[in-house]
């Protein structure tokens, strides 16, 4: 089956229609591949957290069209058409451990594949091993999930998206308010799952330091429009532009940016630590490891 | 609930939107009470132009107003019609067992759609052009005489304004929890009522959970801040009793005499 995700000319209006009326995203064309892992960047309210709740079908689009998971949303696609889409399309919301409702931490995880039609047994299985795949204790399953802290109980929301077992994660801004240990290992652990169970992720973040990480693919938005779309070198190689359409750039790059100023050449413009070193090691190897350029 | 318009603000500047919120209030009421002297066509008509007037001091369009009317149709609807067929006296145009039609049915049928549509606009009125904190400074201030009968006025007051900043709060957190559930594969508003009663406790639950943590974390703030009850506190926002207040006033005791006099 096809996961891929394509956006034609989608336009969105909040209470379209009445007095109160305001549009949120306007022509919106994409292309997301299967696979792939895309960042969604932009300022606060530039429309990112709209167009995701299109991809899952909360949303309709007023006008224009988006296939995802071999699903067609159009205006007029009733309720009943989206749960199929919903089971494909694992959604984790910005501070997802308000989602929790059941007596234990174990029937919590399992509730969305119940819902989807898995019994009981299966459900249960599933729900023990996407705990463990998000680094809960065993010790907590029959805990309740108001006993947990906050970190803890953000991994249970998040295990209980991954137990629908879908093929697109979307992650709208998975590691707010996480201590910095708690963002690593969340990091890593999709990471993990998109490159061995190649889920296709889609990331709303406001850390350049992930996007650079992680993504290949960025898309970034500006008053509910796609103002560029490419991968990360591409769009962290244009400081003067980011800074205009108030984004940052990452650490790393940032500091090659100011290291260019200085007259060392970097090309291509360097995404991680490791590839910066890498280029200044291979710098300083060619100039006989003495002087800087 | 897109469509409810009843208790919503619209940013304004007009003659109304700067009335003092205790002078709109009491008014809003007053008006209330003397919609029941009407008793003929005279005194209605003079009750609509006095609420169109309003309307249009308000500078908001009448749309509005009929959009506020629309969630409670079927209730009025409802009442015209058990007064159009219940009522008794007059010329009886028609009778089927306990049903009749008399001309004094119709009349009355009317004046009722007329007192409803009239209370609506004009409550409809004063939330559009007040926001809920003036709302409830006001209503502070107008229940101020009720200290002297021990009523707790001021924790009642900030309950108010704190049940009201709110509830815009409380509908973001309602819509996204919902949406995270139907994440999840929740059908809310589908099925039986059994399954639509089960499909809301995943809503309810973290609804109410987040209530306490948020009630818990609001009274610890206030504490840090020096809150320490109602007894010795000064305002920040002032009321200010103008004059177009009075004239308010005025014009509204001049329609209570109109009224009083045009009444058969």
């Amino acid at each position: 089956m096809v996961m891929s995700i394509d956006i034609e000319k989608l336009n969105f209006e909040y209470q379209s229609k009445t007095p109160f009326a305001h549009r949120a995203l306007t022509d919106v064309s994409l292309q997301i591949s299967d696979g792939s892992y895309t960042a969604i960047i932009g300022h606060t309210g530039s429309g990112k957290s709209t167009l995701l709740q299109h991809l899952n079908g909360l949303l309709r689009p007023t006008s224009g069209q988006l296939t995802v998971a071999g699903n067609l949303i159009t205006p007029e696609t009733k309720n009943k058409e989206l749960n199929e889409l919903r089971r494909h399309v694992g959604f984790v919301f910005q501070f997802p451990e308000a989602q929790l409702f059941e007596e234990t931490v174990l029937k919590d995880i399992a509730f969305a594949p119940k819902n989807f039609g898995k019994s009981e047994e299966e459900s249960e299985q599933i729900a023990r091993k996407m705990a463990e795949l998000v680094g809960l204790p065993s010790e907590v399953l029959e805990r309740s999930p108001f006993e947990l802290s906050g970190g803890q109980m953000r991994r249970v929301a998040i295990a209980g998206v991954l137990a629908m077992e879908p093929e697109i994660l979307i992650l709208d801004e998975p590691t707010a308010g996480l201590d910095p240990k708690g963002r690593l290992e969340m990091m890593q652990m999709f990471a993990r799952l998109h490159k061995q169970q190649h889920l296709t992720i889609i990331l709303v973040t406001h850390q350049m330091n992930d996007v650079a990480d992680y993504a290949d693919h960025v898309i970034v938005m500006e008053a509910g429009q796609v103002i560029a779309d490419s991968t990360p070198a591409e769009v962290f190689s244009h400081p003067d532009w980011l800074a205009q359409h108030h984004l940052g750039l990452p650490q790393t790059t940032a500091f090659a940016a100011k290291l260019k100023d200085a007259g060392v050449k970097l090309d291509p413009v360097p995404l991680t630590d490791q590839a910066l070193a890498q280029q200044l090691a291979g710098l300083l190897a060619k100039n006989g490891g003495g002087q800087h350029g | 609930m897109d469509k409810m318009l009843l208790g919503r603000y619209i940013n304004g500047d007009s003659l109304i939107h700067r009335m003092d919120p205790r002078a709109k209030l009491f008014l809003s009421f007053y008006f209330i009470v003397i919609v029941f002297l009407c008793n003929n066509w005279q005194t209605y008509t003079l009750m609509v132009a006095i609420v169109l007037l309003c309307v249009k001091l308000s500078e908001i369009s009448l749309g509005f107003f009929i959009k506020g009317v629309r969630p409670l149709i079927w209730l009025i609807l409802f009442t015209v019609l058990l007064q159009i067929f219940f009522s008794t006296g007059g010329d009886p145009y028609w009778q089927w067992g306990p049903f009749t039609v008399t001309d004094a049915g119709i009349i009355n049928g009317v004046f009722v759609f007329c007192r409803f549509v009239l209370i609506i606009f004009m409550s409809t009125l004063l939330t559009l052009t007040t926001t809920p904190l003036e709302i409830s400074d006001g209503l502070e201030s107008l229940l101020k005489p009720l200290l002297a009968l021990k009523v707790p006025v001021y924790e009642i007051a900030l309950m108010l304004s704190i049940a009201l900043r709110f509830v815009p709060t409380l509908m973001d957190e309602t819509t996204k929890i919902m949406n995270a559930q139907r994440a999840r594969g929740v059908n809310f508003g589908e099925g039986g009522l059994i399954k639509q009663i089960k499909a809301v406790i995943p809503l309810l639950i973290p609804l109410f959970v987040s209530s306490f943590n948020r009630a818990e974390d609001l009274a610890t703030a206030m504490e840090a801040r020096g809150y320490h009850g109602g007894a010795g506190r000064t305002k920040y926002r002032k009321q200010e009793w103008k004059t177009k207040d009075t004239l308010g006033v005025v014009m509204f005791l001049l329609v209570t005499l109109a009224l009083v006099l045009l009444r058969k």
